[in-house]
């Protein structure tokens, strides 16, 4: 009999390594390759039960809910894993679908299936707190993910790794901490010490302002898709992670300081993604400034500490990747034919020697700014209307933070659409875009997921309601 | 033929205060110096001290396979720079000799105001090992300082670095003074395994990022 943990360990680690190797020949096929092994266990983590063993092939037996004993450590596959896992291949296989296209012959690939293989180890190790380790390995893997090739050092991936490496030790000391209580019950300050480390901790994985800085560089001078990768995949898990403590150790979330913490810190994040988005020349700079107003959005959810915001939530983390790969993959084909360069000025006229990259931009755009008939919009006028009779300055706030995203992509659209003009002062629009029919059709496709989710919110909202159900740690 | 533990015992009067100035020492050169191979020469050397100090609190075995850990880190940044030495020497528009090289740096505002923090810093450490002791049935005095100077140190050569190698040496620095704490509360195989791996991949990470850095100074150089 085959362990289901295991096989989500390994597989993805295996299919790494010939994806690795068929990467320089056959970058198509691995690409390909990837998306299948995402999907694949995507499904098979949703699909395959719990509690008994399903046939493969050759007579063998695959126990997906079987746990499994690595040096005294426990790996369990939950009922409340499941959506998260889900999650995680589900998005990846996209991103690796979209970078197929934008982002071929890049690490990305393997790098992100050795990723999925650790983040799935982050979700699936007990105790918890042995998630940091795993957490602080994917954080150094996805160092070579984010690098482009032939280009200067990335700030992003060696700050990413700062701030995890920061945030690893104040993981691992909780776990002493809640042992010395058990002991001597007595000594409260022991459960405020280990509120203060896991706050900080998780502080500085969420990228919470102030510790935001490793989001914008990440974002602004890496792979564009990989670093969607760390924004959307990898700060995903760690929401989850997050989740199972509050769920794991009630106190936490029952300590007085939550009520003004969480949504504190979330609004800060909104504040300044906001002020600084409409102010960045560079996209990618402003793709990162997006994600942090999101993911302050998140938190203000998280602090109404209630079902609704804990579903809210999840819904985020659901479509949240839509509008970040739709802007990287934008973001990476307008880089190729700008030299690399995403300055408004360096994109000059591209708009229309890459119409597809530009259309996903528009698109992801709209939906990190939480506009109407995008993904975005479902989750954030869901916040909008549920903080309005209580908090109606957070409520627009938020609001404003979307369009302030949208001046930010504003100015990129005025430089990216401004036709190119001869020296006779003639416009000269080339009439065969440089992108193909392929990349054309994913994007398209892409687009209409996005669109199509933004139109028909019952498709996804009633999951992310069922997996806030399974959650408790707000009922006090 | 001598044992490892016959080689540990016959250092082991180092395993204390010594050990605790020599990490100090070490730390300060990886803060100071912007030489590679003093730095690596360094890192070496804090290795030892650090796998001296943890004998106290593990198995001799275990501690020893920590420091191999980390002398393998020392042998692939000495790697990693000795191609990015070689790949940007011809980059180099001006050739200085070593001496000069330390000449210029001692003088410089950068190298005092290094020094200054280091002296900072160690004060810092200084005081919260005496104002916030590690719990001491678990972690000795000595090496409570040993684990405030290590972490601190790293903590601002991760603070004033820009360079992926200065980065990761501040990050290995600072996981070191954790790891001094940590073995100590939680003695596990699993924790030192998955804590070896964490420390091994991010010198991978930054030596990756060195080479792709001096890579572009290369290609920059002949553009």
């Amino acid at each position: 009999m085959i362990s289901g943990v295991l096989l989500l360990l390994v597989l993805p680690l295996a299919m790494a390594g010939i994806v690795y190797i068929l990467l320089r020949w056959l970058s198509s096929l691995a690409a390909l390759l990837s998306v299948g092994t995402a999907l694949g266990l995507g499904l098979a983590v949703i699909t395959l039960p719990l509690d008994q063993p399903v046939q493969a092939w050759g007579g063998r037996q695959i126990a997906m809910g079987e746990a499994v004993t690595v040096f005294g450590r426990e790996l369990v596959f939950e009922q409340s894993d499941r959506m998260a896992m889900a999650f995680l291949f589900f998005t990846s296989a996209i991103l690796f679908l979209l970078a197929w296209r934008f982002a071929p012959q890049t690490l990305l690939f393997p790098m992100g299936l050795g990723l999925l293989s650790l983040l799935c180890g982050t979700l699936l190790i007990r105790p918890l707190i042995y998630a940091a380790l795993f957490l602080e390995m994917a954080a150094a893997l996805s160092v070579f993910a984010l690098q482009a090739e032939g280009r200067s050092p990335t700030r992003g991936g060696l700050r990413y790794l700062t701030f995890t490496t920061l945030a690893m030790p104040g993981i691992l000391v909780t776990h002493w901490l809640l042992e010395r209580y058990a002991v001597t019950p007595d000594e409260a300050e022991l459960l405020t010490s280990a509120s203060i480390l896991l706050a900080i901790s998780f502080a500085l994985l969420l990228g919470a302002a102030p510790f935001h800085t490793w989001v914008t560089a990440v974002a602004g001078d890496s792979l564009p898709l990989a670093g969607t990768f760390v924004l959307s995949v990898g700060n995903g898990a760690v929401w989850f992670l997050l989740f199972d403590f509050l769920e794991t150790y009630p106190w936490l979330s029952s300590h007085p300081v939550f009520d003004f913490l969480i949504p504190g810190v979330g609004l800060a994040m909104v504040v300044v993604g906001a002020l600084l988005a409409a102010a960045q020349h560079r996209i990618g700079s402003l793709i990162g400034y997006a994600a942090l107003v999101d993911s302050g959005a998140a938190l203000i959810a998280l602090g109404m500490n209630n079902k609704l915001g804990v579903a809210l939530v999840f819904l985020s983390l659901a479509v949240r990747p839509v509008g970040l790969i739709l802007l990287a993959a934008g973001l990476s084909g307008l880089r190729a034919r700008s030299g690399g360069d995403d300055d408004v000025d360096a994109l000059y006229g591209l708009g229309w020697k890459a119409p597809w990259s530009t259309v996903a931009l528009i698109a992801g755009a709209l939906s990190m700014a939480g506009l109407p008939i995008s993904a975005g919009f479902i989750w954030r006028w869901a916040l909008c209307r549920a903080l309005a009779p209580s908090s109606l300055g957070t409520a627009l706030f938020l609001l404003v933070a979307g369009v302030s995203v949208m001046v930010g992509v504003w100015r990129s659209l005025s430089s990216l659409l401004r036709r190119p003009r001869s020296p006779e002062d003639r416009s000269v629009v080339s009439l065969a875009p440089s992108e193909g029919w392929l990349t054309a059709l994913v994007v398209i496709v892409a687009i209409a997921a996005s669109v199509g989710v933004g139109l028909f919110p019952q498709v996804i909202a009633p999951l992310a309601d069922q997996l806030a159900g399974t959650y408790t740690f707000f009922l006090r | 033929m001598p044992t490892l533990l016959d080689l540990v015992k016959s250092v082991s009067f180092l395993a204390a205060m010594p050990a605790v100035a020599g990490l100090l020492i070490t730390a300060g050169i990886l803060v100071v110096s912007r030489d590679w191979r003093l730095n690596v020469i360094a890192l070496t050397v804090q290795y030892f001290f650090v796998v001296l100090l943890l004998t106290r609190q593990i198995h001799l075995e275990v501690a020893a396979v920590k420091g191999l850990v980390g002398w393998l880190i020392c042998m692939v940044f000495y790697m990693t720079e000795r191609r990015a030495d070689a790949l940007e020497r011809p980059a180099e528009a001006e050739k200085v000799s070593p001496v000069q090289r330390w000449r210029r740096w001692a003088m410089s505002a950068r190298a005092s105001f290094s020094l200054l923090a280091v002296i900072l810093i160690t004060v810092a450490a200084y005081t919260a090992a005496l104002r916030i002791p590690l719990p001491e049935t678990e972690v000795p005095r000595d090496i409570t300082l040993a684990c405030y100077i290590l972490a601190g140190l790293g903590l601002l050569l991760i603070g004033i670095s820009e360079s992926p190698m200065q980065v990761g040496l501040g990050l290995l620095t600072f996981l070191s003074g954790f790891d001094l704490f940590y073995v100590a509360i939680e003695p596990s195989l699993a924790v030192a395994g998955l804590l070896g791996g964490v420390s091994f991949l991010i010198a991978l990470a930054a030596a990756y990022l060195r080479t792709v850095q001096a890579a572009a100074a290369a290609g920059e150089g002949e553009a």
